[in-house]
């Protein structure tokens, strides 16, 4: 009934008009052979991914898959072990600061300055970002934008939801007109409404071309937003395929299969 | 590093903050009540000296008029007081009064002054003993922490200030998760912690340096430009030093807590523990003769004299055969004996007080000493130098003192002997004292040693605080 004129539909459509990232263009995240140890343990091994333009990467994984970790690496948080991982061609352990020039970081908390307001958190983020010279207007616009209200743009962010910090979040990778986004499980915790606001928020980021990777338990989401699907299991990528592939098969029996076969292996 | 944008955030988060608002707000009225507090001190001092000034020229006045009148055919007010005696006139009646005028800084630092004599009556008697002698009879809380100035805050005080907004300034931004957001910029988490400090330490430096150059406008010592110059040299190197040292603690990727902890710790121990332990060291090691000791020698030496008064004479004599004819008169003779029992005391008493200036001396070359072990001692002997309130200043005040009582005596003792009267002719010729004090060349290169040991402990602090937080690249 609904669902004929419904977002799904509409996306559909919209993906018709905005193709994922072709498939030669050089990525905007990438990691190669990359290796991530913590003690013993081998977090991330031998991964090679790689996210261009304009694709919403969902990445797909148990607790501990090294699904942070890699997000990490790609943040400069983490220096790897092995391997490299590169941000709009900038070798990160080489060029850090150049590469969080590019990128922008919403995790699972977006955690701003709660006495200060939403502007003046954006301000001071996108300010330390590079963007120094952007006028109130414009990042109350981008705020709104974003979907605050324009009322809360002006309130101390102690009084902010969840949902609504992560809004500011997406307001710093838009203001800092970052090229890479990475997501940590952004929607958790979100109510249905405020994650379907989140998805259609970095649908329009995608459109922008804007390469997103996207951490995630949220395996509906991930079939609704993503473009491209990883799931991770021990540090290494066990599967890799594009929604379309996917198509009507069911995610979740795919991602439990390979879960499984762990168990099995145990 | 974007230090502007960092420093505008931390205006706004300050100002956002009402508790910390509310703390630099308490420092604030601290800093205030202190330098008050200086400067009724320094009001209170200069009054005494210019008291003393006065007694000075009203008793020569006195003097000179009663001598005139003698010399006209009037008679001495009494006879045990005749002012054409040398004794009386050197002695009880024309004693001239030593005064130290408050160094120019000493609004922001009375440090010893209120404990040091700053006068001291100077007669034909004043022997080793009389400049032992404190002049003022003090409350002992304030002997024991020293009076509530400028310095005190300065030294013990601001520390706190500075480790309250210091202590997280990466921890909290860790704990509160902004952390991950701000080093998801292309910005450094030394960049970060070096431009949240320097806001910091511009406020409390700023402060500081506010109210001390206030109080310097307000007490008139722009005239010691090299002392103003040095005293905020060393407020400066002093803050930042605990800047560092909160910047060192915060590198460890502690918690908040546990950095309070520790800073509350080095505080304790740099500011209270360490100075005290120097000071009862000091004391343990080289204990100085009580005073009561030496008060008993004073009075057996003087029983001594009196008894064997005509012997002393006799040596007196030997030793001074010059002064052998001058002795006719019997009121002569009994000034020239009652002299030479004086002399002996005194020769006494410099036995002793030779003995309680070296290990005055040696108490004062241990605290010497052991002062690199806490920047707190060293802050404490660059302030109070700077103001003119250290011992430096005093001792170079006694020892001119000392001189001036010598002249004094000079000046009356050959008359005493000779038993020659005094005419008013002589009052114009009286000595006079008149500090000279130490050029601020002088002072800037004895206190550049501590502010040079303060400098370089920031330093070492400072750069082991910027080799750890280099290492710091993530939130976690």
């Amino acid at each position: 009934m609904q669902s004929a004129t419904g977002p799904a539909s509409e996306r559909a459509r919209e993906a018709a008009r905005f193709p994922s990232a072709a498939p030669d263009a050089a990525p905007v995240l990438e990691a190669r052979a990359l290796v991530k140890r913590y003690g013993d343990l081998e977090a991330v091994s031998n991964l090679d991914l790689a996210v261009r333009p304009g694709e919403i990467y969902c990445l797909l994984g148990p607790n501990g898959a090294g699904k942070t970790t890699t997000i990490h690496t790609f943040l400069g948080f983490l220096e790897p072990d092995g391997g490299s991982v590169r941000v709009a061609g900038f070798d990160v352990t080489r060029n850090v600061l150049q590469a969080r020039r590019r990128l922008a970081y919403v995790p699972e908390q977006v955690m701003l300055y709660r006495n200060l307001t939403g502007l003046e958190n954006l301000e001071y983020f996108a300010a330390l970002g590079g963007w120094e010279t952007l006028t109130t207007t414009r990042l109350t616009e981008i705020l709104v934008d974003a979907g605050l209200p324009r009322g809360a743009v002006g309130r101390r962010v102690s009084t902010y939801s969840k949902g609504m910090r992560q809004k500011v979040g997406i307001a710093i990778a838009v203001a800092k007109e970052a090229e890479a986004l990475l997501l940590d499980e952004p929607t958790s915790g979100l109510d249905p409404k405020a994650s379907r606001e989140f998805s259609e928020l970095i649908e329009k980021l995608r459109r922008r071309g804007v390469g997103i990777l996207m951490a995630t338990h949220d395996l509906f989401r991930a079939k609704e937003s993503g473009t491209r699907i990883g799931i991770m299991r021990s540090g290494t990528l066990v599967n890799e395929m594009t929604t379309e592939e996917i198509g009507h098969a069911d995610l979740e029996r795919i991602y439990l299969d390979h879960m499984h076969e762990v168990e099995a292996a145990k | 590093m974007p230090l502007g944008i960092v420093l505008r955030n931390e205006r706004r988060l300050l100002a956002a903050d009402r508790a910390l608002a509310a703390v630099l707000g308490v420092f604030a009225l601290l800093f205030a009540y202190a330098l008050l507090n200086g400067m009724a001190w320094v009001g209170f001092q200069e009054e005494t000296v210019a008291s003393a000034r006065e007694g000075n020229v009203e008793r020569v006045e006195a003097l000179e008029a009663e001598l005139v009148d003698i010399e006209n055919g009037g008679s001495p007010s009494s006879p045990f007081r005749d002012p054409r005696s040398a004794s009386v006139l050197g002695g009880a009646r024309g004693a001239h009064t030593a005064v130290l005028e408050p160094g120019p800084l000493t609004a922001l630092a009375v440090g010893q002054s209120d404990l040091l004599p700053y006068y001291y009556d100077i007669s034909i008697y004043t022997n080793e003993s009389s400049l032992l002698q404190n002049g003022e009879i003090e409350n002992p809380l304030n002997l024991l922490i020293g009076r509530f100035d400028l310095a005190f805050v300065v030294v013990y005080l601001m520390p706190l200030l500075i480790l309250a907004l210091g202590f997280n300034v990466l921890s909290g931004e860790r704990e509160r998760g902004t952390l991950a957001l701000t080093l998801s910029q292309p910005v450094s988490a030394r960049g970060v912690v070096a431009a949240k400090m320097a806001f910091r330490a511009l406020v409390v430096v700023g402060l500081a340096l506010g109210v001390s150059l206030l109080g310097v406008l307000v007490s008139g010592g722009f005239g010691a430009p090299g002392r103003v110059a040095l005293w905020c040299a060393a407020v400066t190197a002093y803050a930042l030093f605990w800047f560092t040292l909160a910047a060192w603690v915060n590198s460890l990727s502690r918690s908040s807590a546990w950095n309070a902890t520790v800073l509350v710790g080095a505080w304790l121990l740099l500011v209270v523990v360490l100075p005290a332990g120097v000071n009862i060291t000091a004391g343990l090691l080289h204990p100085l003769p009580s005073r009561v000791e030496m008060i008993t020698v004073q009075r057996e030496a003087s029983n001594e004299a009196v008894n064997q008064r005509s012997e002393l004479l006799a040596r007196y004599l030997e030793d001074h055969p010059e002064m052998a004819g001058g002795v006719v008169a019997e009121e002569a003779n009994r000034a020239a004996l009652a002299w030479a029992a004086t002399e002996a005391v005194n020769e006494r008493l410099e036995e002793v007080t030779a003995d309680y200036g070296e290990r005055l001396a040696d108490q004062q070359t241990l605290v010497r000493r052991y002062r690199f072990l806490s920047p707190a001692l060293l802050a404490q002997e660059a302030l109070l130098d700077a103001a003119g309130t250290g011992d430096a200043r005093f001792a170079r005040f006694q020892s001119q003192v000392r001189e001036f009582s010598d002249e004094w005596r000079a000046f009356f003792v050959p008359a005493i002997l000779a038993g020659e009267p005094m005419s008013a002719g002589v009052i114009p010729r009286l000595p006079a004292f008149d500090f000279r004090d130490e050029p601020t060349r002088a002072v800037a290169a004895r206190a550049a040693f501590p502010l040079a040991a303060l400098t370089g402990i920031l330093l070492i602090v400072g750069f082991a605080a910027a080799r750890r937080l280099r290492r710091i690249t993530g939130p976690a």
